[in-house]
């Protein structure tokens, strides 16, 4: 009996040391994802469609959006569609026609998105940077504010349950929020301008350049 | 009547002590790793994806570490055992871990809470080694700050 309690004491006494010698391995993890925001205003450029591995690209086209009154109705209070001149009707997303009927033809896709380096973060917001007003040759003017957009889109299934770019009027001469992206999600809207087109204004072409601005925090 | 309970008593009490044997044999140890470096200070993680989805699901970010494994197998020498890669659950969150062993050790894939084979077999040498590539993958939604994880290799003997 004594030499057994002896060789229970001595496995005691080495188990006792692999548990002294014996560790864990510890690594640290860190987010290094750099922080990435992409916005379209109309024309874009990807690779290829996002779900197929493409990439977003810079483009520098400059979309217009315009409208023709007839003499016969410049400023009877209809408000006048207007159109964009870019076909762009499909998300980069994955292709899906997001602009389509029946939203009335001619309107501008506007989306992006906003990846952090990692958990989620305030949301990204979208200005829109608004002159005072169309000018013509003459220097003629048409206050920015007559013209208004209808935020719409064909949704899908995953798609956010409300307009990332609501509908809205622009502020003559200011810079205006015009949208948000949550952190870390894919946002777009498709946006129907049109023209008040209740004031009788000199004849001629009216133009004016609005820039839009996405700024992360 | 007796001589036929007998054997039916005898069978039973047989298979209870084959059930203690084997939950007695089946006893794991924490491998000393103390000679296992990692080649890279971090793991850096990235999007698994450039840009995210519409609904903002499957957020997940992945980062690699290659680690220069050393198990101090000397007190199971010329024995044979099993041997698991154990990751514990642990902050921030759910973990898969994945990883691309050399031969020593087996590839293999595992999510936290569990442990997985890497090798079954006789230890022949002292120090068992392999270049281990790790992938960990967590939610993007978990990562806020730089956190550790921890993992371990346990024997189990045979």
């Amino acid at each position: 009996m004594r030499e057994l309690g002896g060789a229970a004491l001595l496995a005691a006494l080495v188990a006792g040391s692999l548990v002294g010698a014996a560790s864990a391995y510890t690594v640290t993890i860190t987010a290094a994802a750099p922080q990435t925001i992409y916005l379209q205003v109309g024309v874009g450029s990807f690779t290829n469609n996002y779900n197929a591995g493409g990439t977003p690209q810079k483009n520098a086209t400059i979309d217009v959006v315009s409208t023709t009154v007839a003499a016969a109705a410049v400023g009877n209070g209809t408000a006048q569609a207007m159109t964009a001149d870019t076909p762009t009707t499909n998300s980069f997303y994955d292709g899906f026609q997001f602009c389509k009927a029946p939203l009335p033809a001619g309107s501008l896709y506007i989306g992006g998105f906003f990846r952090t380096t990692g958990a989620a973060t305030a949301a990204a917001q979208v200005t829109a940077t608004v002159p005072a007003a169309l000018t013509n040759a003459a220097g003629n003017t048409i206050p920015f504010s007559k013209i208004s957009w209808a935020s719409g889109g064909t949704p899908n299934p995953d798609s956010p349950p409300a307009e990332p770019f609501p509908s809205g009027t622009f502020v003559s001469g200011g810079v205006q929020n015009v949208g948000s992206m949550a952190s870390n999600t894919w946002n777009e809207s498709c946006l129907s301008f049109s023209y008040r087109n209740n004031t009788v204004p000199a004849a001629g072409t009216f133009t004016g350049v609005v820039l839009y601005t996405m700024s992360a925090p | 009547m007796i001589a036929t309970i007998r054997p039916a008593a005898f069978f039973l009490a047989l298979a209870f002590s084959i059930i203690w044997a084997a939950a007695a044999q089946a006893k794991t140890t924490t491998i000393d790793d103390a000679g296992t470096t990692a080649l890279e200070p971090l793991v850096k993680l990235r999007w698994n994806s450039v840009a995210p989805p519409r609904g903002g699901v499957d957020n997940s970010m992945s980062g690699t570490m290659t680690v220069q494994v050393r198990l101090n197998v000397m007190p199971w020498l010329k024995r044979s055992g099993r041997i698991y890669l154990s990751l514990p659950a642990q902050q921030p969150g759910p973990i898969a871990l994945s990883w691309v062993a050399q031969g020593r050790f087996h590839s293999g894939q595992l999510r936290s809470g569990n442990r997985v084979l890497v090798y079954a077999g006789p230890i022949t040498t002292p120090f068992m080694e392999d270049l281990v590539k790790f992938q960990f993958t967590v939610d993007g939604a978990l990562v806020r700050r730089p956190f550790p994880v921890t993992f371990r290799f346990e024997m189990d003997e045979d």
